[in-house]
């Protein structure tokens, strides 16, 4: 039953009790100001009613924009396609990687084990080896293509994710130190630095200006001396 | 001193090509006594029961790191004279400090050479 009803049948019951002709004084100052409870009542719950009413339709708003912004960043697409393909991507490349350092190493193997006494067998065998080496180089281009994919995904998802925090006023929590993250710590694990195997320490520090916490090989020797 | 070069070497890394490659690095400095193990639990079982004249390790590697065997290592009254050279791709200040105040006797960034092998080696080792 709405609230105004209820003050509304209050008022009617005290005016009929007004109405009796009670000649106690008690009773009639009682009346008295349960009358005006009601009328007090009347005007709080009705203000109550368009406060919850207003305050019900904002949340409900609130809501639906959110919806709305959680269906836009694709979650299902992210976490069903997106994601695991990035992560098949990166397999890929993993595995691109070990089955040429391996036919590469083994054919070094070969070389560095062969009989160099019959020269011309001995020359042949190394330019096949040679050749075999060479054809497996090709990996680093179709690992180039797959790792150009997976930085294209996650460059996708850094742009939703950062839409989304901008419309719905997201601000990071603060972080937890996970068991991970403790054990990482607790053996300082940074993992390769971003200078890469394919170039010297040097080469990079000094294209880059940026690796003085980073250790070359003669900054390591300093150190042992 | 003359460096035995029969002396085993206990090659410790998690990736196998690693292990090949230092492996390989070492036939042609002249050790071909080579035994390896993926992680640092795996290479204190080896070491207590055989003792090595040299240890390379990586230092992560999952469940123990190359930096808490080290820390096993030189804890433990027998094993605390093996020398040990840690070869990983960690080249922060603070690591190298960590693994110095942890007794290790020479320390080698990745990506590296035969000739930065060797050099470390006959650093702790003596010449060969």
């Amino acid at each position: 039953m709405p609230s105004s009803e209820v003050a509304s049948r209050v008022r009617k019951t005290l005016s009929a009790l007004k109405q009796a002709d009670l000649r106690d004084p008690r009773l009639g100052e009682v009346l008295s100001l349960a009358s005006q409870m009601s009328e007090a009542m009347q005007a709080f719950f009705g203000s109550l009613d368009t406060t919850l009413h207003d305050e019900l339709r904002y949340i409900s708003n609130y809501i639906k924009q959110t919806r709305t912004e959680i269906s836009n960043l694709r979650p299902n697409d992210l976490s069903g396609d997106q994601i695991p393909s990035a992560g098949a991507e990166l397999h890929a490349v993993v595995k691109h990687t070990a089955d040429a350092t391996n036919v590469i190493m083994a054919a070094a193997e070969e070389v560095m084990g062969a009989d160099p006494s019959d020269a011309q067998a001995y020359h042949e065998m190394v330019s096949l080896k040679m050749m075999e080496i060479f054809e497996a180089c090709t990996f680093q281009d179709i690992t180039g293509q797959r790792i150009r994919k997976v930085v294209d995904t996650l460059e996708h998802i850094e742009g939703r994710l950062e839409r989304f925090a901008a419309v719905m006023g997201v601000e990071d929590a603060a972080a937890v130190e996970t068991e991970a993250d403790r054990r990482k710590r607790e053996n300082i694990l940074h993992g390769p630095a971003l200078n890469g195997p394919e170039t010297a320490q040097e080469t990079i520090d000094a294209m880059f200006g940026d690796g003085a916490d980073q250790l070359s090989q003669d900054d390591l020797d300093a150190l042992f001396a | 001193m003359a460096v035995d070069l029969n002396a085993p070497v206990l090659v410790v890394d998690d990736y196998q090509t690693m292990i090949r490659i230092i492996r390989n690095l070492l036939k042609q400095l002249g050790f071909n006594n080579v035994d390896e193990a993926a992680d640092g639990a795996a290479a204190l079982d080896k070491m207590r029961m055989k003792k090595y004249g040299l240890v390379i390790s990586d230092w992560n590697m999952e469940p123990m790191t190359g930096y808490e065997l080290l820390r096993e290592v030189r804890a433990d009254e027998v094993l605390k004279p093996t020398p040990f050279i840690m070869v990983t791709a960690e080249s922060k200040t603070e690591n190298v400090i960590a693994a110095k105040k942890a007794g290790v006797n020479n320390y080698i960034v990745k990506p590296f050479n035969v000739q930065t092998l060797k050099s470390k080696m006959v650093s702790v080792l003596g010449d060969f």
